[in-house]
């Protein structure tokens, strides 16, 4: 904290009379004063190390650690290669900074290359990746040459000795050229290909198909694919910044930074301003809860200063929100996650009403902290919320309006969907859970399952 | 001279016949072909679906939401209520006790029954378009040992404390399809191997369906405790 330096950032709203159609609590409430600049750092701090395996000892039990290091012996001394597109930034940079020591802790040594490119790889790649997600795209014979051009001149660039290969997303995907018998590799796929452009994964899918193995991130992100293909759930780090434990000072800090009473409820959203994540309608479905309960709305996300969408999306937010000065909305810059982890935990509960999601990560946050959370029946949370037994799914913002309404009325009903949720993460989204799966992998690939 | 001295050894501080060695089994999902919009696409995936996808909505989702006291006990269950909107195949689906049913194929069968016999008396609910896709997987297993062994019943208790819950699955759950019993390893090596017949019943009879698996550890500990306490049966 002792590096924190003051930033512009959100213009303050002063607070205006609040309208009586949409005032609930019958007493005049005492709001603590909100600083006019939410605290935010001008350069992101230096990344965390990953914690040794046996920190997570006092999270997951011993039990579970033991058996990890178990379900290790069989694959102890073999040798990995993970190969993406970028060393740092994304989330799959941010996955194998984690992993790739743990997997080393339990003898599995893993190297990690990055492929490199030219601008035109790049763009043809981020084309490609749109284009895998449903984006209208034609593709050309020149992109073709230049993705391969690109990818022949890594493959002769690297080397592939190791026992298993892991190959993530389509970047670096025809490097399956280098396939041989020595070794098995593995397509990891993080992104949805639920609806992807015929041309481009028409072009992909025969390189595709000469891995031993894919792995996806959501049963709906799959394929009709001749290889087996894995369910991966993407995973928190319960001991990273953005969802280990806070001391308590830590968080009350920060409500008071933002100008967050903790005498009252609270409802959070923490998302990019994106419209995907339907930040008007959380506004607007909060405006219809607080006509029946009171309560205060903060929708923590960034992306408007990097991302002219964002920009406008967050003016749209700003101009629905109105005056009301119980909605306080926070563009934070990436690297806020203590903040974020601190407003997660001072939330009654988090939405995250999204229209389309990939994975929802934010809701698996939530759900650690053991907050109750509505959430969009998109993507692949449904996969962590459990309609009324580990939160609740809306469709829409009537929905969302009732579930704000019901679940602050029955604070009982709502614990039990935080405990349940708190429960499902830790053991289907941890780090130690991706931990055992990809042991497991390895021990399938290379020396076949021995069924029960 | 051997059997005056087992004899004024109270039961349960015997040496087992054999040691009971803890196992885990630890599971890697696989997507398969198979997957449903529609009751009617269910029921054909239903009868489709390979074993290991059976096993993988029944048995081991159990474990994997083995924290959830009430209102889930299997994954069509749960899709035929949230996704379909159709209760009365949810409660008729969620009614399938998993430890009634020592092979896959005889599973099956009761769920195909169940969905064929409700799509007969409402044939408007087959075609109708659920709210998500079900979509089948399946399991990969590894069977994995434990530090844990067990040769008297003291130390079976500890044992039964400290491994995972992925244990308590496998010895107490899975094991019936090992087994092809009406019971589970535990209660096997008591009534076996320790000659404690009526533990191993009080432990057979624990309900898995009212509790989460962590109660189903406790309840296994007080019977063991009990057994202690009393010296025997």
């Amino acid at each position: 904290m002792a590096t924190a330096k003051e930033m512009v950032n959100a213009p303050f709203q002063e607070p205006a009379v609040k309208p009586e159609s949409v005032a609930a609590a019958p007493l005049p409430i005492a709001r603590p004063e909100r600083r006019k600049t939410p605290r935010t750092w001008e350069t992101p701090p230096a990344p965390v190390p990953p914690a040794p395996l046996d920190h997570y000892r006092s999270i997951v039990g011993d039990a579970d650690i033991e058996e990890l290091r178990f379900l290790a012996r069989d694959v102890a001394g073999k040798t990995v290669k993970m190969v993406n597109s970028t060393a740092v930034g994304g989330g799959v940079a941010e996955i194998l900074n984690r992993l790739i020591p743990l997997l080393g802790e339990l003898e599995v040594k893993t190297h990690w290359d990055v492929i490199t490119g030219g601008n035109d790889f790049f763009e043809v790649t981020k084309a490609f990746h749109n284009a895998l997600h449903g984006a209208p795209y034609e593709l050309t014979r020149e992109a073709q040459e230049v993705f391969l051009m690109h990818n022949e001149q890594n493959r002769q660039r690297m080397e592939f000795n190791e026992d298993v290969v892991v190959i993530h997303d389509p970047q670096p995907a025809a490097l399956i050229r280098s396939k041989s018998d020595k070794n098995r590799w593995v397509w990891r796929c993080h992104i949805d290909l639920s609806n992807p452009n015929p041309q481009v994964w028409g072009f992909l899918r025969p390189f595709v198909e000469q891995f031993d193995a894919a792995i996806f991130s959501s049963q709906s992100f799959a394929r009709q694919l001749p290889i087996p293909q894995y369910l991966f759930y993407p995973c928190i780090d319960p001991l990273s910044e953005k969802n280990k434990d806070l001391d308590e000072t830590f968080v009350q800090k920060v409500c008071d930074e933002f100008g967050v009473d903790r005498k009252r409820p609270i409802v959070t959203q923490v998302s990019r301003f994106d419209r995907l994540k339907d930040p008007v309608g959380v506004v607007q479905a909060f405006k219809m809860a607080k006509k029946y309960v009171d309560c205060q709305l903060v929708l923590a996300g960034g992306g408007a200063s990097d991302d002219p969408e964002g920009a406008i999306v967050l003016k749209e937010v700003r101009e629905v929100a109105g005056d009301d000065p119980d909605i306080i909305i926070l563009d934070l810059p990436p690297w806020c996650a203590l903040e974020i982890n601190a407003l997660q935990r001072a939330s009654t509960l988090i939405i995250q009403k999204s229209i389309k999601e990939g994975f929802g990560l934010t809701v698996t946050e939530a759900l650690w902290k053991g907050k109750p959370t509505i959430a969009g029946a998109v993507g692949g949370i449904p996969n962590q919320v459990i309609d009324k037994l580990t939160g609740a799914l809306v469709h829409s913002v009537e929905g969302c309006a009732y579930q704000i309404r019901y679940l602050l009325t029955h604070p009982d009903f709502a614990d039990q969907l935080g405990r349940n949720g708190h429960e499902h993460v830790k053991e289907n989204f941890l780090m130690t859970t991706n931990i055992r799966r990809w042991l497991l992998l390895f021990r399938i690939l290379l020396h076949g399952s021995g069924k029960a | 001279m051997a059997e005056t001295m087992t004899a004024s050894v109270p039961e349960t501080q015997r040496t087992a016949a054999k040691a009971f060695y803890f196992n885990t089994a630890a599971h890697l999902m696989r997507i398969t072909r198979q997957k449903a919009n529609t009751l009617a696409e269910f029921l054909a995936a239903l009868n489709e679906c390979p074993e290991d996808s059976i096993f993988q909505h029944s048995f081991r989702t159990l474990q994997e939401h083995h924290f959830i006291r009430q209102g889930f006990s299997n994954d069509f269950a749960q899709w035929a209520l949230s996704s379909c909107k159709e209760p009365r195949l949810g409660e008729q689906l969620s009614g399938v006790d998993v430890r009634e049913f020592t092979s896959i194929a005889d599973l099956r069968q009761r769920f195909i029954s169940i969905v064929s016999d409700f799509l007969q008396t409402n044939p408007d609910a087959g075609a109708k378009a659920a709210q998500e896709t079900f979509y089948f997987c399946a399991s990969d297993v590894v069977v994995i040992p434990t530090h844990f062994v067990a040769n008297t019943m003291h130390e079976f208790g500890e044992g039964i404390r400290s491994v995972s819950i992925h244990s308590i699955h496998h010895h107490f759950i899975e094991a019936r399809l090992r087994l092809k019993l009406m019971s589970n390893d535990f209660s096997q090596w008591l009534h076996e191997d320790m000659g404690l017949t009526a533990t191993a019943r009080a432990v057979n009879q624990i309900d898995i369906y009212t509790g989460t698996l962590e109660d189903v550890r406790n309840q296994i500990v007080r019977i063991v405790e009990r057994a202690l306490t009393m010296g025997g049966d």
